[in-house]
């Protein structure tokens, strides 16, 4: 009977495992979150995160500069809580498999999430109900709980 | 009976319209400074201000827009963000109270949005103009 309540734990366990860590930053969900999903630090390597976090006035061009103090606090939020840094599983390979001199400047220009994405045509992206390949919601029901895994996802029409 | 009616709602009247006391002295600043760039200045206008707020512009994307593009024309509806298809809560304070209540918000966002929409600063009769707008609706 433990055994079976064990193996049950884990079971669930296994099934609710998040590919990426929670986003657990009140200023980061406020702050880049008013404008789009605030994305889990662990979608991109440290490298990434330092990019973005140096041109916020002319960020995908547009202004999403901030003061010092908050630029400062967020950035060192990313970058202690990036791909790099953690154990989660997407964010492992995320790691494994981009190079830290070529890091993206956008989750959607890594390779991971190129090969991941292979399958899915231009013009699902495109569709109003999504707006561009950013609004990782649109189709990943569960991103901001972390779970990315292809049973969650649900492409509007 | 009636006139007692009006008396009671006078001030929920001049509430919905009136800043805190942060945000007011953030207008009194503005004030001082449009004063100091035109000494005809009197006062911020909302009628200026929805003009400011509504009409298009070639912004920093090199694309015509406005604020409504993405705040909507009408102030107590959501709008949306047409870049990321975010939604954006209402901008009217009396929808939405969170609006106009925090300073540091509340410039942080006038930089952003006049950089994007008009790609230079707003001037300080620009932004009180624009706040009496937003304010009204």
């Amino acid at each position: 009977m433990k055994k079976l309540i064990l193996g049950a734990i884990v079971m669930i366990g296994t099934m609710y495992a998040r590919d990426v860590a929670l986003v657990n930053n009140k200023l980061y969900a406020n702050e880049c979150g008013s404008c789009h999903m605030a994305y889990q630090p662990g979608l991109m390597i440290e490298n990434s995160w330092k990019k973005i976090m140096g041109n916020l006035s002319n960020h995908f061009q547009v202004d999403a500069s901030l003061n010092k103090k908050d630029r400062m606090t967020l950035t060192a939020y990313l970058v202690k809580n990036s791909s790099d840094k953690s154990s989660a599983y997407l964010s492992r390979v995320i790691t494994k498999y981009t190079n830290p001199n070529r890091a993206p400047l956008r989750i959607t220009q890594g390779q991971v999430f190129g090969s991941y994405h292979a399958e899915v045509g231009n013009r699902y992206f495109k569709r109003k109900s999504v707006g561009s390949a950013s609004n990782c919601a649109a189709c990943h029901t569960t991103a901001n709980r972390g779970l990315y895994n292809e049973d969650y996802v649900r492409i509007p029409r | 009976m009636t006139k007692k009616i009006v008396l009671f709602l006078l001030p929920l009247g001049v509430f919905a319209s009136s800043f805190n006391s942060a945000m007011q002295s953030y207008i009194n600043d503005l004030k001082v400074q449009a004063k100091s760039h035109n000494t005809n200045f009197v006062d911020f206008s909302a009628k200026r201000g929805e003009q400011i707020f509504t009409s298009k512009h070639i912004g920093k994307r090199g694309k015509s827009i406005s604020c409504s593009s993405c705040h909507s024309l009408n102030l107590r509806n959501k709008g949306k963000n047409i870049h990321t298809s975010k939604v954006i809560e209402p901008m009217s304070p009396s929808i939405n109270p969170k609006r106009l209540s925090d300073v540091k918000n509340v410039k942080k966002w006038l930089r952003r949005n006049f950089n994007d929409v008009y790609t230079k600063q707003g001037t300080a009769l620009q932004k009180g103009d624009v706040l009496y707008f937003i304010n009204s609706k």
